[in-house]
């Protein structure tokens, strides 16, 4: 895989989300195109450096939304999407033997999970960092809960989101530079027995 | 040999774990130890990322217009409401001004004449990034330190609906913006939609404390007295913010209920004209909070 392409992409996806993600918010809602992404890498990089992509494109998510703190000012959090999106992709990459590529439900499935981990990572780290330190969430005035359900709507969107990131990644596949690992078996069909 | 012990070991599995303990240890680092260099870090990523994001918001406000609020059909109406109501929040701002003001005689001449000659800097800003997950809910706007922007200072849309402030974090080309629904809480007063009678004392008008509720609302008590009805307009008499966000729009009340454990009182639910995500440019006032 080419980590170029795929910080550019991660960071290209993270900027549509910031200004153009806004157009699919439904009662507050929002899906986003970078799970996805994330999701794309998982199911198609080596195994071996889809947790690193996952941290990278985590890194863009915190760097692209910043806290608002109690004194009126905002800071840039780098960890609480790290972790999410490295658990999310812990999740997604053991299903890589299980989902069928070719079918469109395979994405949508995959990225629903990946979101669902990662935004329960997300708030958990947050609550613990609420505890540890005694500062407000970023969800604040809202409560923890009412930000889980919102996330768990979310997950959906981001799934269905998941079929037209899918659609448009797959068209730049040449451009990632994926090694292709599928292996032929020799056996009697094959060898036409 | 050290070189190919270091590479074998970043390519091990131990490294992505070490990664994963560095942000751990990062998320739940005090305020103090990542103010220095994450806020500077995301605009260092983020730059180059604006055009993208300017791109990005075009679409959007083609996908979806701004609020139809403030876009009736014809565009010499929406010159003449925003000039109406325009007049109305200078008028407003110069009732609660001077109301303050008679506290003190020598105040009021100090302060009135001082107020007269300081006209604050207007910057117009155009929204380059929303917060993508909407939990933080603060917006980046392409105007920082070198355009004269100050922390604190008031942001407008359509000139009269106070937005928000611009928080501590200024870059030299990009801030950010705090929402007014994010912020702890906004003193305010409540108006007829047309404005206040001159002859009416101000104190007829009730004062509200707007506390944001989480469902982009604010909610306040308000004493039973006064007259209380859907469709008040709520504007900003709070000395925390700048002089100049006084008597601008916050936004219009749509529920009054009573309280059962408080007769005496009612509690009302304010929700906003219109949000900074429902815009693409808005006007700074570089005038912070602490300006006189």
């Amino acid at each position: 895989m080419r980590w170029s392409i795929c910080i550019l992409f991660v960071l290209f996806m993270s900027a549509l989300d910031a200004s153009v993600g806004s157009v699919f918010e439904i009662g507050g809602i929002r899906a986003q195109f970078l799970p996805a992404t994330v999701v794309f890498i998982c199911l198609s990089a080596p195994k071996r450096v889809t947790l690193r992509a996952a941290m990278c494109a985590g890194v863009a998510a915190d760097l692209f939304a910043p806290t608002i703190l109690s004194d009126g000012n905002t800071l840039v959090v780098i960890g609480p999407r790290v972790l999410g999106f490295a658990l999310g992709a812990l999740a997604v990459v053991p299903l890589r033997g299980l989902l069928y590529r070719q079918n469109p439900l395979s994405a949508p499935i995959a990225t629903m999970l990946f979101s669902l981990l990662a935004s329960l990572v997300f708030i958990a780290v947050w609550i613990v960092r609420s505890l540890l330190l005694d500062t407000s969430a970023p969800w604040w005035p809202s409560t923890g809960a009412s930000e889980l359900m919102l996330r768990l709507g979310a997950a959906l969107g981001d799934g269905l989101m998941a079929i037209v990131v899918f659609w448009v990644l797959n068209k730049t596949r040449p451009l990632w530079g994926f090694a292709n690992t599928t292996r032929v078996s020799p056996g009697a069909a094959r060898q036409g027995l | 040999m050290n070189s190919k012990r270091l590479l074998h070991f970043i390519a091990s599995k131990r490294f992505d774990w070490l990664l994963a303990g560095v942000a751990l240890l990062l998320a739940l680092l005090p305020v103090w130890t990542l103010k220095p260099w994450t806020n500077d870090l995301a605009r260092i990523v983020i730059v180059p990322f604006v055009p993208v994001t300017h791109v990005g918001m075009a679409l959007r406000d083609r996908i979806r217009p701004p609020h139809a609020t403030w876009n009736p059909s014809a565009p010499e109406t929406i010159a003449l409401i925003n000039e109406l109501s325009y007049t109305k929040t200078l008028y407003e701002a110069a009732r609660l001004e001077s109301a303050r003001l008679e506290g003190t005689i020598a105040a009021l001449n100090a302060v009135s004449t001082r107020l007269g000659d300081a006209r604050p800097d207007l910057i117009e800003a155009s929204v380059v990034a929303l917060d993508p997950s909407r939990v933080g809910g603060a917006i980046q706007v392409n105007a920082g330190e070198r355009n004269g922007v100050v922390a604190g200072a008031a942001v407008f849309i359509n000139g009269d609906l106070f937005a928000g402030v611009v928080s501590g974090d200024i870059g030299a080309f990009v801030s950010t913006v705090i929402p007014s629904l994010k912020m702890a809480s906004i003193g305010s007063r409540l108006y007829p939609r047309e404005g206040s009678d001159p002859r009416t004392p101000l104190a007829n008008y009730p004062g509200a404390v707007l506390k944001p509720t989480g469902r982009g609302t604010w909610t306040a008590e308000v004493a039973s007295a006064v007259d209380l009805r859907v469709g008040l307009f709520a504007r900003v008499s709070d000395d925390r913010l700048p002089r100049a966000a006084l008597g601008t729009i916050i936004g219009r009340v749509i529920a009054v209920e009573p309280i059962e454990q408080v007769p005496l009182a009612r509690r009302i639910e304010v929700e906003p004209i219109m949000t900074l995500e429902d815009v693409s440019s808005v006007i700074i006032c570089a005038q912070g909070a602490s300006t006189p």
